[in-house]
């Protein structure tokens, strides 16, 4: 099933011959500012919906969408695994630290709040269900805001089954002396190439448990869920190492193993296990996932939650995690009281 | 000119509308492909089962491949002849009994102009019947003799698979990609028409000389020109031997009006080399009518 007959004709370049018009420029083509200009009114008011999530050294991490006026936000759990050491920038000069309220891994979301802020534009998602068809016109803002897309729904409503987490090292079958497994390959942009392993390391030790044949590492992983973090020992040559291991969406890595990603800016961490997904063609990045999704009427449809190849991007309908997030703001704003006797 | 102009809210609201009209008509006629190591697409074009899709996807005249249709049931194609040179291909349905749901092709490449709104339909990644057939609408970026450019984002899978104008005609296959989002290329309809009989007699073309359609051998300026006028003849070309001159302007071919360098270049190429043409020219104050035998590319030039 490897997806290859695109790639492979790229070797058999043909000569362009005189062309007839000038072609279209970036600004004249269908997410350029001449088409934008038809949804302008909206570029304004969804600026302010959304805002970018700063981990370590100032590095964007994901994109946050405003569902309180209080600071209530909604982001994408498995790009976000330790929220609350990072931060969210509310205006060019403002950041603010962030208290995580609720993970829910199931639908790949985590509810938080930036701490200390009001006046927000928060996004007035509803539980009631909302119909979108094949070739409904969709928007988003992408970068934080500073751009506005545009595309349509470009296949069914459905559930996406779970693959699993995977690591992306391929392994010596053969036990090591004085124990550990052997590296052998890494998968391109894997999340064992993120962490910094190489070909030839040594795992002596993962999640704690040490290491003597390869199969353990697969049953360890097989247990956990992408976006999860996994601490990894491993020697280099005399070098001892300790890394910390993001685990991705086992079909991720399958897809990616030979490091032919045409996706533009790469994908997902976690890409698949959601109860139902949307699919648009609006052309987002993996940092714009947690972005709203609406229509050209501005109500909102759902949320973006993954950049899963070049042609796909889903997004949770708000029906699915509107009805389970709402109580838990409200359950927030006004926690219960003790009962005096 | 459209493209030109900013869009309206209700330029969108009429593209979606069309589009999802014209969805359910389009959608039975796009087949996936599958070829043995990998999934393809295609599109059907008569009710007898005839099946556009790219070059690579058939590779050669004769292969027996598994066809499966918009609602999943499965049935087999034969893949007929081939262009190598622009990666288009013809396939046929094996079971004749059937009256196939089919598309209409566009004869009027010309009209496939940058700007122009167009629907892109495949199966990326293979046959999904939860997912379904996936859709992308854009526009056309860029149109070269044998192919266009759109910013309909294509990936592995679509090869074969149909574009089409907001008239639900198909006006390009999907053919290769490169990893800019805006870098999707399919083949037009011009070396489909060009070469129809050929194919469907499954031969295989491989020589750019006949690949790349009728060649004339003289210069006429930029293709936005709304005259026709010879800049400079090339020797020994057909043009030179049939007696066309620097100066001539071309006002007719085969008694059709000539309005324009593009629509012109686009004529000559649409026929086979070998095909006689008549052009009517004016030199200084005269008319005349001269015939010219249409060459091949020179080879210098062949890719």
């Amino acid at each position: 099933m490897k997806p290859l007959h695109l790639i492979a004709l790229l070797l058999a370049c043909t000569p362009a011959l005189a062309e007839m018009h000038a072609p279209l420029t970036p600004e004249q083509r269908t997410n350029g500012i001449g088409t934008l200009a038809a949804v302008d009114s909206l570029t304004r008011q969804l600026k302010a919906t959304v805002a970018l999530i700063i981990g370590d050294k100032d590095r964007p991490i994901a994109t946050a969408t405003w569902v309180g006026e209080d600071g209530y936000f909604l982001t994408k759990a498995s790009d976000t695994p330790l929220l609350e050491k990072a931060k969210i920038r509310i205006s060019d000069k403002q950041t603010a630290a962030i208290r995580e309220i609720h993970r829910h891994v199931g639908l790949d979301l985590v509810l938080a709040q930036a701490v200390g802020v009001a006046g927000m534009k928060p996004i007035r998602f509803e539980s009631k269900p909302q119909t979108t068809a094949y070739g409904q016109w969709l928007t988003s803002p992408a970068k934080a805001g500073r751009e506005i897309k545009i595309g349509v729904v470009s296949a069914q409503r459905r559930h996406i089954p779970g693959d699993g987490a995977a690591i992306g090292v391929r392994m010596d079958q053969k036990p090591v002396q004085g124990g550990g497994v052997r590296v052998e390959g890494i998968a391109e942009d894997s999340p064992a190439a993120v962490a910094g392993l190489k070909k030839d390391d040594i795992l002596l030790e993962l999640a704690g448990e040490k290491l003597s044949q390869f199969q353990r590492v697969h049953e360890i992983i097989r247990q956990r869920q992408p976006g999860e973090l996994v601490e990894v020992k491993c020697r280099r040559g005399v070098i001892h190492l300790t890394l910390q291991v993001r685990l991705a969406s086992r079909s991720k890595i399958l897809q990616n193993w030979e490091g032919e990603d045409f996706a533009n800016g790469g994908i997902s961490i976690r890409t698949d296990n959601f109860p139902q997904v949307i699919q648009h063609d609006i052309p987002l990045s993996p940092l714009d996932m947690g972005s709203p999704l609406l229509d050209l009427a501005g109500t909102p449809i759902g949320i973006n939650i993954a950049r899963v190849d070049r042609v796909t991007t889903f997004a949770l309908p708000a029906e699915i995690f509107w009805k389970e997030i709402q109580p838990l703001i409200e359950a927030d704003r006004h926690p219960p009281k003790a009962l005096k006797p | 000119m459209a493209k030109e102009q900013t869009a309206t809210l209700d330029d969108l609201k009429q593209v979606q509308k069309t589009v999802q009209t014209l969805l359910p008509t389009l959608r039975p006629a796009v087949v996936a492909i599958q070829t043995g190591d990998g999934t393809a697409s295609g599109v059907i074009i008569n009710d007898e089962g005839l099946i556009l899709t790219a070059a690579h996807v058939a590779e050669k005249p004769g292969r027996e491949l598994v066809v499966v249709m918009d609602d999943g049931s499965r049935t087999r194609g034969l893949t007929l002849g081939l262009d190598k040179t622009t990666d288009a291909a013809l396939m046929q349905l094996k079971d004749r009994t059937k009256k196939w749901p089919h598309v209409k092709v566009s004869r009027e490449v010309i009209k496939a102009q940058p700007g122009l709104w167009c629907i892109a339909l495949g199966h990326p990644g293979g046959f999904d019947p939860k997912r379904g057939v996936v859709l992308r609408v854009g526009r056309v970026i860029k149109q070269t003799a044998n192919s266009l450019q759109t910013d309909c984002v294509l990936m592995g899978g679509d090869s074969g698979g149909p574009l089409f104008n907001l008239r639900g005609e198909v006006i390009g296959i999907h053919s290769q990609i490169w990893e800019d989002r805006d870098h999707n290329m399919h083949v037009s309809m011009a070396p489909f028409l060009r070469a129809w009989d050929d194919m469907k007699s499954s031969q295989v073309i491989r020589i750019w000389g006949t690949g790349s359609g009728g060649y004339l051998g003289i210069h006429i300026g930029s293709p936005d020109a709304a005259i026709v006028e010879v800049q400079q003849v090339q020797a020994k070309s057909a043009a030179h031997e049939s007696g066309l001159r620097v100066g001539d302007r071309i006002e007719s071919l085969d008694q059709e009006p000539v309005l324009s360098v593009a629509q012109f270049q686009n004529a000559v190429r649409l026929r086979p080399p070998g095909t006689a043409i008549t052009l009517k020219i004016r030199r200084q104050q005269e008319v005349r009518e001269i015939s010219v035998t249409l060459g091949k590319l020179p080879k210098e030039d062949e890719g």
